[in-house]
């Protein structure tokens, strides 16, 4: 790993904190670079490339929390910035905040990145999603069709008054698409995508071509097919959905920030039965699949959290502010944006643990139902204070005397997750968890980067609308 | 000479046959709060996005690094890449034609040099006030952003141009409890001075609405009429008729407007403009970010579509002038058409006797997940979390949990029932309160 000089500079501005009456103090520097290489319709679209460079101080004074950042890296501007979020702080009147102790770490930390991504030529780069975006071209059908390949390397340092040095470098690629199909004035578009915690290799190892190909080809089966009857039916549910679902409508109750200000619809239910014995629900830093998350953005580190446990609701993940004020120990999900923004409780890799009951077994003895699939799927929202959600899910299937039968598109699946939990039964025995290079999770308009998946599981009721 | 100057200098030397350098500087301030202040922030950022041509290949690169040095890196790496790229046969120039179109209300002095203890002391002041007369109700999360940026634009063809802008954002959740039952209310709001936002009654309303849908239910599903609360109906106008007026959707083949100029799209009662002058509106300002002087462009006229909107390259592509709709999401990304106020122009009917004109229905107050709904297909989908029974005209029980669907772009040509007057944004979205007739619902 390259070393940033710029840190011990920064780190100079710990002991100015201290004197300026913080109680605590941490700066964090990134480095990141990206490049987005966007291809459609067989020609070049643009090919962007980015280097963001930065770092931001935290201080804690009397008990308030004050913050700012700049990417000006010189010393007269480190101490104006420093001088700012004290400013800040004192300004918050009447606040008792405080930090849960931690365990103080030192560590220097990357993700697994054989190949640069920033050491590939850029012809490379625009040939390989050229030739992805021209194979996504199979059949006239198709009307409009974009691949995008995108690469991140995020480089970030945590330094704090109590000692923490903690640096961690993340390397991501992968590859998106979109095909856009069109029958009889009918259009529909599924998007997709793949992408792994990793260097180039990852890139160079996975047949993009047959990728968008089949994204092409559900586009069509979708274009061709009836949106289903609205109305409420027994589902199963597949890893891709399980995940985001979770994430979405159960994860966010579970961050301790939203359970220590009462929104969340989980607040005081530890120990409370949610769902079946069959349900496990965990956070974890480093899966197979997963993004890799080893060290929070408060130099925590990230190690297994079990949420549910046999469908008893167990604990919550924390920064340490949520911590302190829950009476729970971080669990390093304290995580932010970038060096502009204060960490906030986020999840990681946030999943359903298998079981044992194979697929076919879960469809079996459903006489009529819907086989909610993800690929293709447009995302969802939910009210984290209610638990109600709501997804665009990819082109689906009916479920009919026990059996996979047609394809259904423009399905969209709307519930309340406490209800919804307590309707699963059966877990399935498969598991895929996944990330993604292009975008993440919004939550107070910071993004973050976060893996999902879990098994199939079967749900007995859920609300399926029509697009 | 300035930074831009500098990196459009530099790139023109490295034998960019065209180039553009665009800088933006923003100051944001930020401040989390629930029932006490939990955090505040400021954000000083900066950065460079350079775009390069030679001949008819381009290439475009980003840094939040503004010195000499860096700039200079950025011109070789943006010169680099562009030489490997293939040839765009539709390429032909970056903006020819700087300009400021005068526009009033896209600056706050007031805003931008606010100092924090005012912040803090009117923001308390407003969230005590959602609890003030019900104790079931909370404050759970709020949010406030106050944003200054300066944007400077240069490129080869032109002498820079800047402007300075302001802008808030301010966003209110309270929660409501009370045995066994829970409920929230939100409220936001957009604004680009401070003397606008009046926090005391988004507070208040946020915590009226909590508390009124404690009780609230599904209900059974059917057709219905729905009548869309202004802020509900100006995003779903961003969701179909922003991107699907774009150029660029409309020359790539994602939009179902394309070939459509001049035929009726929506019913008669229905106009859409895209102004950009208008006074203190959200997306107002002088000039695109391509440098290009803002404009009002007519989208819908009484139900026919008029227009679509252009940033340089896709009007070059197109053989038209550029309509001032180049905007960039971030410095570091490529500009796109897209609206700057997208406006669906208000009628003539007071709201509460659209109400007493229904008979029965549903009045939607707050709506999640309506973005994934597809403007390509013109399928609507979104889940009403706040709505109220429409019952001989009158709000009647609080719903939750329903799930309405329809086909946006035939809704907006045989369901359009009446256009209300109380004009109000989302975003750079406005729209009055709307009602739709033969609404499909899903419920309990």
């Amino acid at each position: 790993m390259k070393d940033h000089e710029e840190t011990a500079e920064l780190e100079n501005l710990l002991n100015k904190a201290l004197k300026r009456g913080a109680s605590y103090s941490d700066v964090r520097f990134q480095s990141y670079e990206s490049e987005l290489v966007s291809v459609e319709n067989k020609a070049l679209d643009s090919y962007s490339s980015r280097k963001l460079l930065g770092f931001g101080v935290k201080v804690f004074v009397d008990g308030a929390v004050g913050f700012a950042s700049s990417s000006d890296l010189s010393s007269n501007s480190t101490e104006k910035t420093l001088d700012s979020a004290v400013k800040a702080a004192r300004a918050v009147k009447n606040r008792e905040g405080s930090l849960a102790r931690v365990h103080i770490n030192e560590a220097n930390v990357r993700s697994t990145a054989k190949v640069d991504p920033f050491g590939i030529p850029p012809e490379e780069k625009v040939s390989i999603a050229l030739d992805a975006n021209k194979a996504a071209w199979n059949n006239d059908k198709i009307k409009n069709a974009s691949t995008r390949l995108g690469m991140t390397k995020d480089y970030r340092w945590f330094a704090s008054t109590e000692g923490a040095r903690v640096a961690v470098e993340t390397t991501m690629a992968g590859v998106m698409h979109i095909s856009v199909a069109q029958v009889n004035g009918i259009m529909e578009w599924v998007p997709d995508s793949e992408s792994a915690c990793s260097g180039f290799e990852f890139i160079k190892s996975t047949d993009w071509n047959t990728f968008t190909s089949s994204i092409s080809q559900l586009a069509i089966e979708a274009v061709e097919s009836k949106t289903p009857p609205p109305g409420t039916y027994p589902v199963v549910v597949d890893p891709d959905i399980v995940g985001v679902l979770l994430h979405e409508a159960f994860g966010h109750a579970s961050e301790g920030d939203l359970v220590s200000s009462g929104e969340s619809v989980l607040a005081n239910r530890i120990g409370s039965r949610l769902a079946p014995e069959n349900v496990t629900i965990i956070d974890e830093g480093v899966v197979e699949g997963g993004f890799y998350y080893s060290y929070d953005d408060e130099g925590v580190k990230k190690e297994k959290t079990v949420v549910v446990e046999k469908g008893v609701l167990k604990g919550f993940i924390f920064d340490r502010e949520s911590a302190s004020k829950l009476g729970g120990s971080p669990t390093g999900n304290g995580r932010a944006q970038d060096f502009e923004n204060l960490p906030i409780v986020r999840q990681t890799n946030y999943m359903m643990q298998p079981s044992e009951i194979r697929f076919e077994e879960l469809v079996e003895d459903i006489d009529i139902g819907v086989y909610v699939r993800g690929r293709g799927s447009t995302g969802g929202e939910v009210e984290v204070g209610m638990g109600t959600f709501t997804f665009g899910v990819g082109p689906s299937k009916i479920i009919r005397n026990g059996e996979v039968a047609e394809t259904v598109r423009g399905v969209v699946i709307s519930g309340s997750i406490l209800d919804t939990l307590k309707t699963v039964d059966g877990v399935g025995k498969d598991l895929v968890v996944k990330t993604s290079v292009f975008g993440g999770c919004g939550k107070s308009a910071q993004r973050a980067t976060v893996g999902f998946g879990g098994p199939h599981i079967r749900a007995r009721k859920m609300t399926v609308g029509g697009r | 000479m300035e930074l831009v100057e500098t990196a459009v200098a530099k790139a023109l030397k490295l034998k960019a046959t065209e180039a553009e350098a665009y800088v933006q500087k923003t100051r944001t301030i930020m401040v989390e709060f629930a029932e006490q202040i939990e955090s505040l922030k400021t954000v000083e950022s900066i950065g460079l996005g350079l775009r390069v041509a030679l001949g008819k290949r381009n290439a475009m690169y980003s840094t939040s690094i503004l010195n000499e040095g860096e700039v200079g890196q950025a011109a070789e790496r943006a010169v680099k890449i562009a030489k490997v790229a293939p040839e765009d046969p539709d390429w032909k120039h970056f903006n020819r034609k700087f300009g400021k179109t005068p526009v009033e209300g896209y600056y706050d002095s007031r805003l931008a040099t606010i100092e924090y203890e005012e912040i803090v002391d009117r923001l308390m002041g407003a969230t005590r006030l959602i609890n003030e007369h019900d104790n079931r109700v909370k404050p759970t999360r709020g949010i406030l952003t106050l944003a200054t940026s300066t944007i400077t634009i240069a490129n080869s063809h032109n002498e820079t141009v800047d402007k300075k802008e302001t802008g808030m954002i301010v966003e209110l959740r309270a929660k409501a409890a009370e045995s066994g039952m829970e409920s929230t209310g939100n409220e936001h709001q957009e604004a680009r001075s401070w003397k606008e936002v009046d926090f005391e009654s988004l507070a208040i309303n946020a915590g009226n609405k909590a508390a009124k849908f404690l009780t609230a239910k599904s209900m059974p599903g059917g057709r219905t009429d729905i009548m869309f609360r202004n802020q509900i109906f100006a995003n779903l106008l961003g969701i179909f008729i922003g991107p699907t007026i774009s150029a660029e959707w409309v020359q790539k083949g994602r939009s179902p407007l394309a070939g459509k100029i001049g035929s009726v799209i929506a019913s008669e009662g229905v106009s859409i403009v895209d102004d950009g002058t208008l006074q203190g509106g959200w997306g107002t300002c002088p000039f695109d970010d391509e440098g290009c002087p803002i404009q009002r462009t007519q989208i819908v006229e009484k139900g026919v579509l008029k227009n679509f909107i252009y940033d340089t390259y896709t009007a070059v592509k197109a053989n038209v002038e550029p309509t001032g709709n180049a905007q960039r999401a971030g410095y570091w990304i490529e500009p796109q058409p897209s609206p700057n106020n997208l406006v669906f122009v208000k009628g003539r009917d007071n709201p509460e006797e659209m109400i007493k004109d229904t008979r029965t229905g549903i009045y939607i107050d707050t709506t999640i997940g309506e973005w994934l709904s597809n403007p390509v297909s013109g399928n609507l989908n979104a889940t009403i979390t706040h709505g109220y029974r429409i019952e001989n005209g009158e709000l009647g029980e609080p719903v939750k949990g329903v799930v309405v669907s329809g086909n946006f772009f035939e809704l907006l040509k045989t369901g359009v029932g009446s256009i209300g007057s109380d004009l109000k944004n989302s975003g750079e979205n406005y729209s009055p309160t709307v009602k739709l007739v033969g609404v499909t619902v899903a419920g309990e």
